[in-house]
């Protein structure tokens, strides 16, 4: 697909925030499905090589406008945040399998850091789908803190964390959601592998259901590489899953745990 | 259609030279919500071995400078899940089948080359190449004799599909190795398979892959695997599929000026599912505007004097 980047702004050092219109990827999406992009303006160019997989932050009312939230952490997002405005991008379409989306079910949606990014759009989803939706959402410091605004309005309660107590309550995200755990029917969850390992146990602990988004490296993101396996119990066995097209969407109480890498 | 691409190899008929690599293109299947497979000239598909095969723990990929290393090992449904789930499905293409195989010991290489032989696929590809796996793959592929005697071996137990030998860059001289594959009865030659290298995190000083070392790809190997096809050329008579970094069309001329009478795509079809088919186009229009009749017709013709 190709579709005309609108916006690529800066958020503040680590985070930016990109606007494509596709009225074609739009119309596919579902929240929790990730797409691939090609982190740069020329496809002559050959370093990096691969796309770059992301979560779908949001779409917008009218269906033309997508969205991804990105940190800039090496050479693909680093070129990522050169793309200009007005010029034509190429990217896949949407991929994966997608968040359970519940009707008035009171639910708690755990996101740290740059996991926060598809865990918008979900809000809105189940929001839409009169949803008690609380937001549990946990960074470093203060810069992984953003959107706030736009949260608290798809939300009930906007819960915020940092490490280093620079905004909100200091500590993990995984605390407060811990506190709080009984009055939930269901519990949605992206971010670091050690947050989502905590907060599914803590779900399993209580005997809530937990959707996890996971972000294993991958190369095509079509099924076809192998790259991105997850080990998850179906019935008494251990299967592999390939997080692109199986994922990235999983049961946050089969996931073997220790199989996952990032 | 244009007869541009038309080719022949060891008898098959190609409506174009363009082939997915083996290990890049899983089964073919999971490419046909994205292109329209019928408008390649051939599929290889994923290494198949005797049995299942899990493959290696993760992490298994890393992207490194114009390339990736994998270190996938091998992972595969085995030769029966394949030739009765995945083949049937596969066949309704209007594509030609090429079966990448492999083996720990020779006995599996000839038992499934055996099989396959009486199925419908249009070539088989010997793997004695895959970096990644410790027992069997590479250790056929760099000692003479043993690629003297699995290639042998396997050709003997088969009577009728062509036999393409997958070459390993990880060797001193490629040419010794193309002419045993030759000389032991291959009917072509695929080169080159990935080249072993390691890629290490300098914040936890451990290697990015499970496995330590993988194979590397991409357009970064491409001038090893372009001066390698050149050198098998020279040295033998067989035709070459020549493979490694290929992402355009100026790419696959290049191989065929080198040598090679086909060319398979690998690590591009991971970059973008599309770009076999806009090589397909573009090396179709490059024939007409330099009045070349049949790609064949470049096949070798690199100036060196």
């Amino acid at each position: 697909m190709k579709g005309i980047v609108l916006k690529n702004i800066k958020l503040n050092d680590k985070y930016y925030h990109m606007i494509i219109n596709s009225k074609e990827f739009c119309l596919k999406v579902s929240a929790g499905q990730f797409f691939m992009i090609q982190p740069k303006e020329f496809d002559y160019i050959y370093d990096p090589l691969l796309r770059r997989p992301f979560g779908v932050c949001d779409i917008d009312d009218n269906k033309e406008n997508f969205s991804l939230l990105y940190m800039v952490v090496g050479k693909g997002t680093k070129l990522l945040t050169t793309i200009r405005e007005g010029v034509e991008i190429d990217f896949s379409q949407p991929i994966g399998n997608s968040f359970t989306i519940l009707k008035n079910k009171k639910v708690a949606i755990v996101g740290g850091g740059i996991g926060i990014a598809p865990l918008f759009f979900l809000a809105k989803e189940l929001k839409k789908n009169s949803c008690d939706v609380t937001i549990y959402f946990g960074g470093q410091s203060s810069e992984d803190i953003v959107f706030t605004d736009e949260f608290s309005k798809y939300s009930d309660r906007l819960v915020i964390t940092t490490n280093d107590g620079s905004v909100g309550i200091k500590g993990f995200v995984t605390k407060p959601f811990e506190d709080d755990i009984e009055n939930f029917d269901f519990v949605y969850s992206c971010g670091p592998k050690k947050m989502l390992e905590a907060v599914s146990k803590i779900s399993v602990e209580h005997s809530k259901p937990v959707e996890v988004s996971l972000d294993e490296r991958m190369a095509c993101g079509l099924g076809a590489c192998l790259g991105c396996i997850v080990y998850v119990r179906e019935g008494g066995d251990v299967v592999q899953k390939r997080c692109c097209v199986e994922g990235p969407i999983f049961d946050g109480s089969k996931v073997l745990w220790e199989s996952v890498c990032r | 259609m244009h007869k541009l691409l038309n080719i022949n190899l060891c008898g098959v008929e190609f409506k174009n030279p363009i082939i997915a690599a083996s290990g890049t293109f899983g089964y073919g299947l999971e490419y046909s919500n994205f292109i329209d497979l019928n408008r390649l000239g051939g599929i290889s598909v994923k290494g198949i071995s005797l049995n299942e095969v899990k493959g290696n723990p993760m992490p298994r990929i890393m992207e490194t400078s114009a390339g990736m290393l994998n270190a996938i090992g091998l992972q595969n449904v085995g030769v029966e899940k394949f030739v009765k789930d995945k083949l049937p499905l596969l066949r309704r293409y209007n594509t030609k089948i090429i079966v990448n195989f492999w083996g720990k010991t020779l006995d599996e290489y000839i038992e499934v080359a055996k099989i396959l032989d009486r199925e419908d696929v249009d070539m088989l590809e010997m793997n004695i190449s895959c970096p990644n796996i410790k027992e069997g793959g590479i250790a056929f592929g760099t000692d003479p004799k043993m690629t003297y005697d699995v290639v042998y071996n396997c050709k003997k137990v088969m009577n009728s599909k062509p036999l393409v030998v997958k070459l390993s860059p990880n060797v001193t001289n490629i040419k010794i190795f193309g002419k045993v594959a030759e000389e032991a009865g291959a009917d072509a030659i695929s080169a080159i398979n990935t080249l072993l290298g390691m890629a290490i995190n300098i914040n936890t000083r451990r290697p990015f892959l499970s496995n330590v070392t993988g194979g590397l790809s991409g357009p970064a190997i491409k001038p090893v695997a372009v001066r390698m096809v050149y050198e098998l050329y020279k040295t033998i008579n067989i035709p070459i599929i020549g493979i490694g970094g290929i992402m355009d069309y100026r790419d696959v001329v290049e191989f065929y000026l080198a040598g090679a009478s086909a060319v398979q795509v690998g690590t591009a079809n991971f970059v973008n599912p599309e770009i076999p088919l806009k090589i397909i186009d573009d090396l179709e229009s490059y024939c007409l505007k330099n009045s070349i009749e049949n790609i064949s017709d470049i096949k070798g013709k690199v100036i060196t004097n």
